[in-house]
């Protein structure tokens, strides 16, 4: 059964273990109101939490491989394009709404609903 | 800077969409592994740190605004995370926000935290200080953090320093303080 109780040099801890394990979400998760509450009004946490970042980029950011750098461009072109898509379709649909009814009036010559209305009295 | 990530810089800030798309490839190379370091930093966690950074270079690419006056590695680093990684991190979080007792700004700030001097250093000079501040600490202080840093667990590292595992936790978040006030002296000196 989880701690529910921690104190702050705990929860740092823990913290660093998470970071390190790369599991921060169920840290976060982990964290009871009272907890959030203690870390929020912590320095020391906040100042602890700066250097384990540190520490642990140094120790281990060098060893996050990606095995294939091709297929993360390709992934990155492929959102790119679907993007592009999405701009482009909706300049489309920019260009392609309804004209306003006075450009509608000049062209086929028929009157708006308000016009005919004002018309008829 | 490096003559490529210049070139490629300058077609990223190219009014032209399909040039900049062009210009992307070599962006990435010259890249990746410096933001995936940055995005490791505060995620620890590869698949995400590759998700993130997906959503980052494709919003280079669609706003690349900020980029147009950056002239060294270290400004680039710092702009890429101020104003496209920071504001993914906190996307991502905040969608989790719903269920966690923290606020918005503590998560954000655990998260995804502004920069200090710390984060904009080379990892090489990291990695050169933090040996040298290692090596002022008492030996078991140095221990517990060689322990962690080799991965092994609180449980771990008690038994090794035959302890429990609460004067373990007691002792990193001591040296992790101590590690800090030395961190300030060097800036300082610096």
């Amino acid at each position: 059964m989880p701690d529910t109780n921690r104190q702050i040099q705990e929860m740092l801890v823990d913290f660093a273990d998470a970071l390190r394990d790369g599991c921060i979400p169920a840290y976060l998760k982990s964290l009871t109101r009272e907890e959030a509450q203690r870390i929020a009004s912590s320095d020391d946490f906040w100042n602890a939490a700066q250097v384990v970042r540190v520490i642990n980029s140094v120790g281990f950011a060098d060893k996050a491989v990606t095995p294939n750098l091709s297929l993360f461009l390709s992934r990155v072109d492929a959102k790119i394009a679907s993007r592009l898509k999405k701009t482009k379709s909706l300049s489309k649909n920019k260009h392609s709404i309804h004209p306003p009814s006075y450009f509608r009036k000049k062209a086929g010559g028929t009157l708006t609903k308000t016009e005919r209305n004002d018309k008829s009295l | 800077m490096d003559r490529r990530l210049r070139n490629a810089l300058q077609g990223l800030t190219d009014p032209d969409i399909e040039r900049r798309r062009r210009a992307m490839e070599p962006f990435e190379r010259a890249t990746f592994d410096n933001f995936k370091k940055i995005l490791y930093h505060h995620l620890g966690n590869e698949t995400e740190c590759e998700d993130i950074l997906e959503d980052v270079y494709a919003d280079i690419w669609e706003n690349p605004e900020h980029l147009r006056n950056v002239y060294s590695e270290k400004q680039l680093i710092r702009t890429v995370y101020l104003y496209y990684m920071r504001k993914r991190l906190r996307e991502v979080y905040r969608r989790m926000n719903r269920h966690l007792h923290l606020s918005q700004k503590d998560l954000s700030d655990l998260v995804a935290p502004d920069l200090g001097i710390l984060e904009v250093m080379s990892q090489l000079e990291l990695r050169h200080v933090l040996r040298r501040l290692l090596n002022r600490l008492k030996n078991r202080e140095r221990r517990a953090i060689d322990l962690w840093m080799q991965g092994l667990s609180s449980r771990a590292i008690a038994n090794d320093l035959k302890t429990t595992v609460g004067a373990v936790k007691m002792l990193e978040f001591r040296t992790i303080l101590k590690l800090r006030a030395m961190f300030c002296d060097y800036c300082n000196e610096d």
